[in-house]
């Protein structure tokens, strides 16, 4: 019985001790700033890519906690990929979104200018899946400015 | 006598009651404010001017509410429909174009770019987006200023093993098409024109026009296409920017050639001719005019 009692708090103390002292690997997570979501509809990833699992579906001007990482040894981290994926909040997920769909401000966004249009369009479920999927399958860019 | 006395006495009594009674009825009439008096003083306090001050406020703040409630029933105009509703017909037809599924970085958007600021294009944003399928073969959606939504089948530019420059090269050509108006042109009609840039509160929302304008994308892209003089004057603006780049205009032909050759031999893209007539009759178009000496 003794014995049982002695494992027991042996295991107990090892699970608690785990719990209290910090790994040395681990990467501290920290608020950098908010951001609004730009696109009509879009997801947020798991990892930094457009075809990893999809999180969350957000709108436009819903507001994202960009986050960044330190390392033990002192180095930030807030992008990701080719430095082309924040890594954000939201809610009550912790994942990536495409920086190009991020902006400072808040944005005009169709669905909020033209919200009885946008209602009356009866988008279902499916259609808001597919919607921000659009944006994750998309391949975009711009010419640049004339010289 | 007694009885006489007291008869005075009630009498006396009487007379006292009823000239107080007169005295009551004549006060009040003699304690009346003369408002007339003190009219211009009240004019004056500015309480009147006050009152019509904050009516005034009531009323901007309700028309205020009023015309943000209407602005809710706002139809968009032109200039912001056409991208929303290109993407609304992907989203509605996603299981059909089968652009929902996974595909290496081709970094197309990149070349594409770079042909389009060879050729002068500058800040015009591009949207690029493969399908799986052979329904439809390439196309630019009609969309906003200034924005090109392009669709372009996977399958295709592979059987036909398609460098990045070719690939430019149809984008440029659905590029010019767009910017023609061709296919905005097929699908616009009077009425979604009119109804347009206008609004809906208290009426219904139209959702037949919406329903029926969207099939026009089917029709245009998988039946009926475009036609002889568009493909024409495509194919020789075409012509006439890439001429200063032989190289690129030697590229074009090349591609024309071996879209010419797949739809003739490849059962699967038969319709190509009939969307976009035809790869042969545009080498035609392009052959150098023999000279006259």
């Amino acid at each position: 019985m003794t014995k049982f009692f002695v494992s027991m708090m042996l295991i107990l103390s090892f699970n608690l001790m785990a719990q209290t002292v910090p790994n040395p690997g681990a990467m501290t997570r920290s608020l950098v700033g908010i951001r609004y979501f730009n696109q009509m509809m879009g997801n947020v990833h798991q990892n930094a890519s457009r075809f990893s699992q999809v999180l969350t579906t957000i709108s436009c001007n819903h507001p994202v906690k960009i986050m960044k990482q330190t390392s033990k040894d002192g180095k930030d981290f807030a992008m990701a990929g080719d430095n082309d994926w924040y890594m954000v909040t939201v809610g009550p997920y912790d994942g990536f979104i495409m920086a190009d769909y991020l902006s400072d401000k808040k944005n005009v966004c169709f669905e909020e200018e033209h919200s009885k249009f946008f209602d009356g369009l009866n988008l279902d479920i499916n259609d808001l899946y597919y919607w921000a999927r659009l944006y994750d399958q998309y391949v975009q860019g711009k010419s640049k400015v004339r010289q | 006598m007694k009885i006489l006395f007291i008869l005075i006495a009630l009498f006396s009594i009487n007379i006292s009651a009823a000239e107080e009674v007169k005295e009551v009825v004549k006060d009040p009439g003699s304690d009346l404010l003369d408002f007339s008096s003190i009219k211009d003083i009240i004019k004056t306090d500015g309480l009147e001017g006050e009152l019509k001050k904050k009516e005034t406020e009531k009323r901007v703040l309700l028309d205020k509410k009023k015309l943000t409630d209407m602005k809710r029933y706002n139809i968009p105009a032109q200039s912001e429909f056409w991208s929303m509703f290109s993407e609304l017909w992907l989203v509605k037809n996603a299981p059909l174009l089968k652009w929902d599924f996974h595909k290496p970085e081709f970094d197309l958007e990149k070349s594409f770019i770079s042909l389009l600021e060879a050729q002068g294009h500058y800040e015009k944003k591009i949207k690029i987006l493969l399908l799986d399928t052979t329904e439809v073969i390439h196309a630019a959606l009609p969309s906003n200023d200034d924005e090109f939504i392009f669709v372009l089948s996977l399958p295709f530019i592979r059987t036909l093993d398609l460098s990045k420059v070719e690939i430019s090269l149809i984008l440029f050509e659905d590029f010019i098409r767009a910017r023609k108006g061709y296919f905005k042109n097929y699908v616009q009609s009077n009425e979604l024109e009119s109804y347009l840039g206008t609004n809906f509160a208290g009426k219904p929302f139209n959702k037949k026009l919406i329903a029926d304008h969207l099939k026009k994308y089917n029709k245009v892209l998988m039946e009926k296409g475009f036609s002889f003089q568009e493909q024409f004057e495509t194919t020789t603006e075409m012509d006439s920017l890439l001429k200063s780049d032989l190289k690129l205009w030697n590229t074009y032909i090349s591609l024309l050639e071996k879209i010419d050759n797949l739809t003739k031999t490849n059962t699967l893209y038969k319709k190509y001719s009939q969307i976009y007539p035809s790869p042969e009759l545009q080498l035609n178009w392009l052959k150098p005019k023999p000279s006259r000496f």
